[in-house]
């Protein structure tokens, strides 16, 4: 083969092989999830939205989560399965419990594979602390189902999804020890 | 050229092609995406009031669907960036501003400015002369990129009136 025909291949693959990498360590997944800190389903990284992030956060958040607050504004936990471990399956119900989170403000959001809101004719994209309702004891227990639950219901539809916990303002105990930090459980109902 | 004649030297170009071309993508996202980013969003140095997202949005990927966003794309290059807004009260409410490397560099909230916020933004090469004496400034990495008001609807009925209030906010070129 000549060196020339040998060099474009060489190159090409190269070429290649560096943006397969580049999409398989930033594009796939989600915001958060490429993060060491786990807490139960919850995935979630300090350096969002900082300068010390590095390259590759940088990177996965622009194109996950562009615009992302630093840590000390607001705190993003992602989960893409439930607390047994299990991919979420949105033919499943699935129930979100346990306390609220601690933050001045708080909110649970779905999102689809492509990072948007997922449609659906009631319009509701999110449980948050204006909206919930608690139980008795102070607890709460929100539906992340397709069909239509009575109260803090999330809808999602037919295709893959993920959920987002944003603490504005989150409490110091949160930020210090994220990995500690009180946050719901995601349990399969039924499918 | 003698490295090239076997295949050991081929792998090893191969693979420092895509080592290059990895750390080159990967640095270069977040500043495609950013650039992009403030295209879409509108003429820079003026203030854009987005619509409540909803599923029909993409503007920004994951939206928060509670929050009323305004968003400001920058260029400094030519004078500093004059920004105003007034600061609801019982509402969370913060004014963030994002270099063009998509990195997060002032926040500030209604619980830490209790009336109004007014600041000049100033970039590596902005023409300090044209900020006003005493004037508070607010230094950007960058010359490009964003300021971004969030404005939280803490009650549904309260959307028309938060909604009135936040688009009160400017960002413009300082005079020359």
């Amino acid at each position: 083969m000549k060196l020339a025909a040998k060099l474009t291949i060489s190159l090409l693959a190269g070429a290649v092989l560096g943006l397969g990498l580049t999409w398989a360590t930033v594009f796939r997944g989600t915001l958060g999830t490429s993060s060491d800190i786990r807490n139960g389903p919850w995935r979630t990284d300090l350096s969002i939205g900082s300068k010390a992030s590095g390259a590759y956060m940088r990177a996965s958040v622009a194109v996950h989560g562009l615009l992302a607050l630093n840590r000390s504004e607001t705190l993003y936990f992602t989960a893409l399965t439930d607390s047994a471990g299990n991919a979420f399956d949105p033919a499943c119900t699935y129930r979100v419990s346990g306390n609220d989170p601690r933050a001045r403000w708080w909110s649970i959001t779905a999102y689809a594979a492509d990072d948007y809101l997922i449609p659906n004719p009631a319009g509701i994209y999110s449980v948050s602390k204006n909206s919930v309702r608690h139980d008795a004891a102070g607890h709460f227990s929100a539906t992340v189902s397709r069909s239509a639950a009575p109260v803090n219901w999330i809808p999602v539809d037919d295709g893959g999804f993920s959920l987002t916990i944003r603490f504005y303002n989150p409490d110091p105990s949160v930020v210090a020890d994220p990995a500690h930090a009180d946050l719901p459980t995601i349990e399969k109902v039924h499918c | 050229m003698n490295a090239l004649k076997n295949w050991g030297g081929w792998i090893v170009l191969t693979l420092a092609v895509a080592a290059l071309v990895h750390i080159g993508s990967v640095w270069a996202v977040p500043r495609v995406i950013m650039a992009r980013a403030m295209s879409r969003l509108g003429t820079v140095n003026e203030i854009h009031h987005g619509k409540r997202p909803d599923a029909t949005a993409r503007g920004v990927v994951r939206p928060s669907p509670d929050l009323l966003y305004s968003v400001c794309p920058f260029d400094l290059s030519p004078a500093p960036l004059h920004v105003r807004a007034s600061v609801p009260r019982d509402t969370y409410w913060s004014v963030s501003a994002f270099d063009a490397a998509t990195n997060n560099f002032y926040v500030r909230n209604d619980s830490q400015i209790r009336r109004a916020v007014d600041f000049y933004m100033v970039g590596p090469g902005t023409d300090l002369t044209r900020v006003p004496k005493d004037a508070r400034i607010v230094k950007s990495p960058s010359n490009k990129g964003l300021v971004l008001f969030r404005t939280l609807v803490d009650e549904e009925d309260r959307e028309d009136d938060i909604d009135a209030d936040r688009r009160k906010a400017t960002c413009a070129a300082a005079p020359g």
